[in-house]
């Protein structure tokens, strides 16, 4: 029994990296993505295909995972982050969509539909923890920066971010990379603790789930998305009873739905967790109070 | 054969055509992609296919009622989900997700209703195969082709020359001059949302006679009117029909002379290889950012 | 005040025009924007000041002419290009990062000294962790610099207007440019809260040495501040000069003055 909940555990922690990765891309850029888990879908099947067929270490297997789903991000990134309209949208639909077709028809080399059997298996417990609290610290480490307070500011203005020197189109591609990266690295994480593969798990709707997981956490809060990883994921696991699934997905819609409408920003709205956060936000309960005009 | 082929290519097109109208419609107008799109597609297959199987045998009048009641479903969600949204001028990322959710609602209520089965239509176009300039092409087909395009050309003729169509050309220079202008914007997209319902409404009809009615029908087709779209220029209009037959057309051929399964992945192909050499599309207009 | 002559130009419009499709909405426009001036733009509605504004920072490719800063042609580079090289602007519909606090948007807008890489950012390596500091202290001073401290923990969105102005100005500061361009800053003020804004500019230029453009339909702000004003109207520069020329000439008070004083 502690076994499976373990197993859960390790599952819930390595889609975490991918929601995070999500979470820094719509939820900290305002950029919206439908194709994700096709990133996670060519972390997974390079870094198997890699450590299965060549005998690579899993560690430069992981690598190439993450480098593999980084340069196609930003191969379609490329040219539609520039354009205005949803031309990044549908090229991420596309990216996703082909690379579950491309999976399918090699099956040669891919296992095709049946699956990739024989991965080796490398992604214990301690070691997605270990790699979920360095993931973590790296992100709000970033959040903290020049380069992830420009992000933010291209999600709240574009016009505006470029007035004050913030390059736009440059902030969107690195939220882009930082996204496929971690995307990769939470499916090649994936290929090594399930030690098999199937395109169906890359399908449309795991991109769906990780964009709604990131909109009902909070946009622009890495707690919130963290938290609504640890109640989200584990969630099907709970409830596993016929056609409770489909339930679980209508509830999911609209409750994105109502949150979108009713609260925007989230769960967390986007504040983090933080000591000092909680003493500010004591100070700013009194500062309302005694709010007026400038002279 | 290769006649046969484009003429199926065509009935392919045509009905990628009609999903990608409604699509650019509300594209040109609100600048966002509708995502609850798809679930108008599959909703128009199991309108026909109840009303056959329950009402009345007659595949033209399951037509009509899979047009009214997609038009119905597409004015609903514009009501209840995107209308307070488009009051309050939110970011369009907020529509784009708003879109995911309603269709991720929808989909799977269609599960749960109808089960993942794939229903075969109890009445439908004549399947015989008739000769036109020697070679056979199949009457579903030809039907099929005649159908989106009477009901294209009667949308152009809408909005060349009725009242609505012009103010609805108008607005999609700029809604907020329209709306100075003293034209009812919210009735106007209404309008649009139950022009691109019908003819989701109409294709999903037509899809459930030429394949089956089944739940991921939706997504799956309105996936080709968003590629479509894009290759003909995003917002286009006359882009999306083009883009949709070409569409129609290439599929058919790969999928005759070289094997279905490349069908797909020739779509996505021309998706990238369009971003790559011209993003804006065939008709498509770079708009830069107004300030 | 100095010679003319000695001052050199920061700012140069060189027959600048733009055209929308068929309609002209600024022709043959050449304006000399001396360093170290307050120079007023006014013109009815319609008459292209924004679209100054937004060639001069490369929001708009202009169709004609030249714009020069600091001697350098910059039109046709890019908007973020230009606002590091030193043109910081407000707009004409506040453009704030609305759900940050006060003091984020500052901090968002202090980055031309930073030099950390994106690796330093990743590891948050001493390097990144000084140069931060450093920034944080800077903008603790610029908000009290500006009056904002008390609302540096508020949500931009919700200040009240005037401060959301006020706000707007302080992060155009925080670019540490030579030059602002302010797009109607007292729209929308009372008379107490266009006295109070007329004072700060006049500190900015005062205090910082910054240069600034300012468009305004408010007679009575552009007066008491500007050294310099140019008058267009239907995109055309109708008239040139100072404060009280500008008042006594017979075309602005025709076409501007005397119809719509305060709209």
């Amino acid at each position: 029994m502690l076994e499976y909940w373990l197993g859960v555990a390790t599952l819930t922690g390595i889609y975490m990296i991918a929601v995070l990765g999500v979470s820094i891309l719509t939820g900290f850029t305002g950029l919206f993505s439908v194709g994700h888990a096709g990133f996670m879908a060519i972390g997974a099947y390079t870094s198997a295909l890699l450590t299965k067929t060549y005998g690579i270490p899993i560690v430069l297997g992981v690598i190439s995972a993450m480098t593999a789903a980084l340069f196609v991000g930003l191969l379609i990134g490329y040219p539609t982050l520039k354009l205005k309209g949803d031309y990044f949208v549908i090229a991420t639909l596309g990216i996703g969509q082909a690379t579950k077709l491309i999976i399918e028809n090699l099956p040669d080399i891919t296992g095709g539909a049946r699956g990739l059997t024989g991965i080796p298996s490398g992604s214990s417990f301690t070691t997605v923890l270990i790699i979920v609290v360095v993931v973590i610290w790296i992100l709000s480490n970033f959040l903290r920066s020049k380069q992830g307070r420009n992000c933010v500011a291209v999600r709240e203005d574009e016009l505006a971010a470029a007035s004050i020197g913030t390059k736009v189109a440059s902030y969107k591609l690195l939220a882009m990379g930082i996204s496929c990266a971690l995307c990769g690295l939470s499916g090649a994480l994936l290929a090594h603790y399930m030690q098999y593969l199937s395109p169906s798990m890359f399908s449309i709707v795991k991109s769906d789930e990780l964009v709604m997981t990131v909109i009902l956490g909070g946009t622009g809060s890495l707690t919130g998305s963290i938290i609504a990883s640890l109640i989200l994921i584990p969630l099907p696991e709970v409830l596993r009873f016929g056609a409770i699934q489909e339930w679980r997905m209508v509830f999911y819609g609209l409750l994105v739905v109502l949150v979108i409408i009713f609260k925007p920003s989230g769960l967390m709205g986007n504040k983090e967790f933080s000591i000092a956060g909680m003493k500010r936000l004591f100070k700013n309960i009194g500062l309302k109070t005694r709010h007026g005009r400038v002279k | 054969m290769f006649f046969q082929q484009v003429i199926n290519g065509l009935s392919v097109g045509g009905i990628y055509a009609l999903m990608a109208v409604g699509y650019s419609l509300i594209y040109s107008l609100l600048n966002f992609t509708n995502f609850a799109h798809s679930i108008t597609v599959t909703i128009g297959a199991f309108a026909t296919f109840y009303f056959l199987a329950q009402v009345f045998e007659n595949i033209y009048a399951g037509i009509v009622f899979a047009i009214i009641v997609a038009g119905i479903l597409a004015m609903l969600i514009q009501i209840l989900g995107y209308s307070v949204l488009l009051k309050k001028n939110a970011q369009r990322i907020y529509l784009l997700i708003t879109g995911l959710g309603i269709s991720t609602m929808c989909d799977n209520l269609v599960i749960i209703a109808f089960t993942s089965r794939f229903r075969v239509y109890p009445a439908n176009f004549s399947t015989k195969a008739i000769n036109v300039l020697g070679a056979t092409v199949g009457t579903i087909d030809l039907i099929i082709l005649a159908v989106s395009a009477l009901a294209l050309i009667v949308v152009q003729l809408f909005i060349k020359k009725s009242r609505a169509g012009l103010a609805i050309r108008g607005a999609s220079y700029s809604l907020e001059t329209a709306s100075i202008m003293g034209i009812n914007t919210q009735k106007l997209i209404l309008i649009v949302f139950l022009i691109a319902g019908a003819l989701a409404g109409l294709a999903g009809a037509l899809l459930g006679a030429k394949y089956t009615a089944y739940p991921a029908l939706g997504t799956n087709m309105a996936n080709k009117a968003f590629i479509s779209s894009v290759v003909g220029g995003l917002g286009s209009i006359t882009g999306a029909v083009i883009g949709a037959l070409i569409l129609g057309i290439g599929e058919v051929l790969i999928s005759g002379y070289l094997s279905s399964s490349m069908r797909d992945i020739f779509s996505y192909t021309l998706l990238v290889i369009i971003l790559f050499a011209k993003p804006s599309g065939l008709m498509g207009v770079d708009t830069g950012e107004r300030a | 005040m100095q010679n003319k002559e000695a001052i050199e130009a920061i700012l140069e419009l060189k027959h600048v025009s733009k055209n929308f499709g068929g309609i002209t909405a600024s022709d043959d426009i050449c304006i000399s924007v001396p360093r170290g001036h307050i120079y007023g733009i006014i013109g009815p509605n319609g008459a292209g000041k924004t679209t100054l504004f937004n060639m001069i920072t490369g929001v708009y490719d202009t169709t004609g002419g030249e714009i020069y800063f600091k001697g350098k042609k910059i039109n046709g580079l890019p908007t973020a290009v230009i606002a590091k090289l030193g043109i910081a602007r407000t707009f004409q519909n506040i453009r704030l990062f609305g759900s940050l606090s006060v003091y984020d948007n500052i901090l968002t807008a202090c980055q031309k000294n930073i030099t950390y890489s994106l690796l330093d950012s990743l590891f948050r390596t001493p390097k990144c962790r000084k140069q931060e500091k450093v920034m944080a202290e800077y903008c603790e001073e610029l908000l009290e610099a500006v009056g904002l401290i008390e609302y540096r923990d508020q949500q931009a969105d919700n200040l009240p207007y005037g401060l959301q102005r006020r706000l707007e100005i302080a992060r155009a500061m925080a670019t540490t440019p030579q030059l602002i361009l302010l797009d109607e800053p007292a729209a929308g003020m009372n008379e107490e809260e266009s006295i109070a804004l007329t004072v700060f500019v006049q500190s900015i230029r005062d205090k910082y040495g910054i240069t600034i453009v300012i468009i305004d339909h408010h007679m009575d702000v552009i007066m008491a501040l500007c050294d310099h004003i140019t008058v267009l109207n239907f995109g055309q520069l109708l008239a040139n000069g100072s404060p009280d020329e500008i008042q006594t000439n017979p075309d602005v008070i025709e076409a501007y003055l005397g119809v719509d004083d305060e709209c």
